[in-house]
Formats: structure tokens, sequence, C-alpha cells
């Protein structure tokens, strides 16, 4: 099974797949959806391209709890994802903290860069110091435009909570990138 | 730099419009390991029929010693949100909240209660370790803090667990949504009050 238009039309019968198949499919199915979101979770292209081998080897290890159907496999793999992050996060929690020194540190020497350059970097770094979760509902929302019941549903949490998540995410972008640089 | 709202800025710095696209090279390797991983074909139905039966123990350890013979459920953990103030006035009572070291003055009447919870959860917090708890207020105690907050904008409102102010944020708008988060607690701490805050 290599041929991407077909494994992307088995999903619905998935259950027919050997386990192998159907790990290949669930693949060829959702890989460019995990690493756009995987991407804008991290901080790099190969944290993000490791985050994504690192969600599919979970799936490997658990193929038969892997829902059917394109909706739900779609939604098991983001969130084994976002915990993934999550997990990640915890664990390099001292190392960002030195990180976040030389940041600063940084964005005086390129004091003279392109405002929209600084700009850019200015913003990624404040999305990097959210927590994940709400670094999730802040990416979810608003770079892949869902709607909040949508995250709610697919992180299996309330409306309630994710609207939570976004005032405070965006409370804290405005706060991180007023002290990073005086933006916006 | 023009644009000025944080999801411009958030749109305009994202690394997918930015960045080269996921290289096909890089994409079928990362296909070949995974493909290559050690398969787990598990059956889930045994598995979540072994959760539930574990989860069963845990209810009947948890919530059984609070049900009494003649069928009353009391809560573990005392909830109370109440209306406060910044200054101290007669009949107010001074308490400090924890998490912002502030202190209120609280008003004696109890806008919501344990009996006005309709559900509690755990929830991931902000930082490390961190758990708050998620609560829902049934369609009655969200109607009682409605009202109460729409004539206190612009003025405190304290969340007491076991007597003592967690939070008291200033009251923004009429509070509509029928869910209250709160606190920054250990995993311990949170499962305590999630699993002791509901009742009468």
């Amino acid at each position: 099974m290599t041929g991407q238009p077909l494994a992307s039309a088995l999903p619905a019968s998935g259950d027919l797949l050997s386990p192998s198949e159907r790990l290949g499919a669930l693949f060829d199915a959702h890989h460019g959806r995990l690493y756009r979101l995987a991407r804008r979770l991290s901080s790099s292209a190969d944290q993000a391209q490791d985050l994504v081998q690192d969600t599919f080897l979970k799936a490997a290890g658990a193929v038969g709890s892997v829902p059917q159907g394109a909706s739900r496999e779609e939604a098991w793999l983001v969130r084994v994802l976002i915990n993934l992050q999550r997990d990640r996060w915890r664990r390099d929690t001292v190392r960002r903290r030195a990180l976040s020194v030389m940041h600063f540190n940084r964005g005086a020497e390129n004091a003279t860069q392109e405002a929209a350059v600084v700009a850019k970097r200015l913003v990624r770094q404040a999305l990097e110091r959210l927590p994940p979760r709400r670094r999730a509902v802040v990416v979810l929302h608003e770079l892949e435009e869902m709607a909040p019941a949508e995250i709610a549903a697919l992180l299996g949490i309330r409306a309630v909570t994710v609207r939570w998540h976004l005032s405070r995410g965006r409370q804290e972008l405005a706060h991180v990138l007023k002290r990073l640089g005086g933006m916006p | 730099m023009t644009t000025t709202t944080i999801p411009e800025l958030l749109r305009e710095s994202d690394p997918i419009r930015c960045e080269p696209a996921w290289p096909a090279a890089d994409r079928l390797r990362v296909r070949q390991r995974v493909l290559a991983a050690p398969l787990v074909h598990s059956r889930p139905t045994r598995r979540i029929v072994l959760a539930a039966g574990t989860l069963g123990v845990l209810l009947v350890a948890l919530f059984g010693w609070r049900v009494w013979p003649g069928g009353v459920v009391e809560a573990a953990v005392r909830f109370e949100v109440r209306l406060a103030e910044h200054a101290p006035a007669a009949g107010l009572t001074a308490a400090v909240a924890t998490d912002s070291g502030r202190t209120v003055y609280l008003h004696s009447d109890v806008v919501v209660s344990n009996g006005d919870i309709a559900s509690a959860r755990l929830e991931p917090g902000d930082g490390d370790g961190q758990f708050g708890v998620d609560i829902a207020l049934t369609a009655t105690g969200a109607e009682q803090i409605r009202a109460a907050s729409a004539g206190h904008v612009g003025r405190p409102m304290a969340v007491l667990i076991d007597g003592q102010v967690v939070a008291a944020p200033v009251v923004r708008s009429p509070i509509g949504e029928a869910a209250i988060i709160t606190g920054a607690y250990s995993r311990e701490q949170a499962e305590r009050i999630v699993s002791g805050i509901v009742g009468e």
C-alpha cells in the first residue's frame, strides 16, 4: 500500500485492513494535518517532524485502539500529538527557561533587524511560552480556524473551557509581547 | 508592521505560511520508520471493561463512605462563591486570596455552594504539574451567579474552598456561563476537591 489516493479512500473500510496496512493508511490520510499542527506547536520543523513520527509510533503501539472513521481517527491522533507535546514541554521546562534568557539577549542584538521580521520572531516566542494545552487551543482556533465547540469535542473538554483558554491565551500573548518588545 | 491584533500577528508569523512544505523525502523516511515499528493490535473492548471495573472500585472507595444509611450525601469539600469588596465595611469579613495574596472583604451571603454544582472535574492547569478544577453549576446555580454578578461589575467575587478564598477575580461583566475554573493545585489536591465537592 503505497498509493496515497487509494489509502485515503480506505478509512471507511479500515477494519478490513491488516494492522500494518491500517497504520500505513492512517499515515497517508493524516500526516499532512498532523504536520501542520505539530509545526505550529513546535519551535522548529525538525521538532515537528519528530512529533509526528512519535504520534504515529504511538498509533503503531495501539493500532487496535484507534477508532474507525476519518474524523475519529484524526481526533485520536491529534489528541495523542497534543499530549506528546505536553510531555515534551514539561521535560524541557528547565531548558526553555535557559533559552528564554538567550532570546532576550538575542532580541537586543537584533534590534536593527527589519521590524516585521523581529515582530514575527517575537510572536513565535510568545506563543512558545504558553502552556501546551492553551497553546494548542490558540493554534487550533486562530490558525486552523476551528470553532470552540469543535476544539472542545476534539480535546474532550467543554466549550467554556476552550473559551477560557482562548481568553487567557490572548491576554498572556499580549503580556509577553509587551514584555519582549513592546508589541502590539 | 501595520497589523495590530494578536490573531493577525499569529497568522503573519505562522510557520506553515512562511516555510516550505514538509519535504517528501523526510516524510517518506518517517513513514518507513513508523511502519517498521512493532505493532500492537490490542483489544480495546477488554481494556474498557477493565477500566470501568477499576473506576467502579475507585468510585466506591471515594464516595462510598459519604453515603449514609439514610441516603444523604454530604460534600467532603466545602465550596462557596460570595460577593466581595475591595475595601472594608461594616458586616464584611476580611480574607486573603491565596492566588494573588490580595485582601478582599467578604459578604456573608453565599451566592452558590456545593448544592449548586452539577459536576466537577480535573483540568490541566497552567504550569508543570499544576491542576485546576472545572466546576459546572446547575441551571439554578448559574442563574444565581448571573443575577448576583450583574449587580457587582467592577468588584470582586470570591471563590472559597473549605473556607479559604482561592481566587477573587473582579467581575468584568455578568457571569453568564455555568462553569467556574479555579485553582493551581497539585494533582492530589485537585483530585480531592473534585471527588469531594459535589453534594449538599
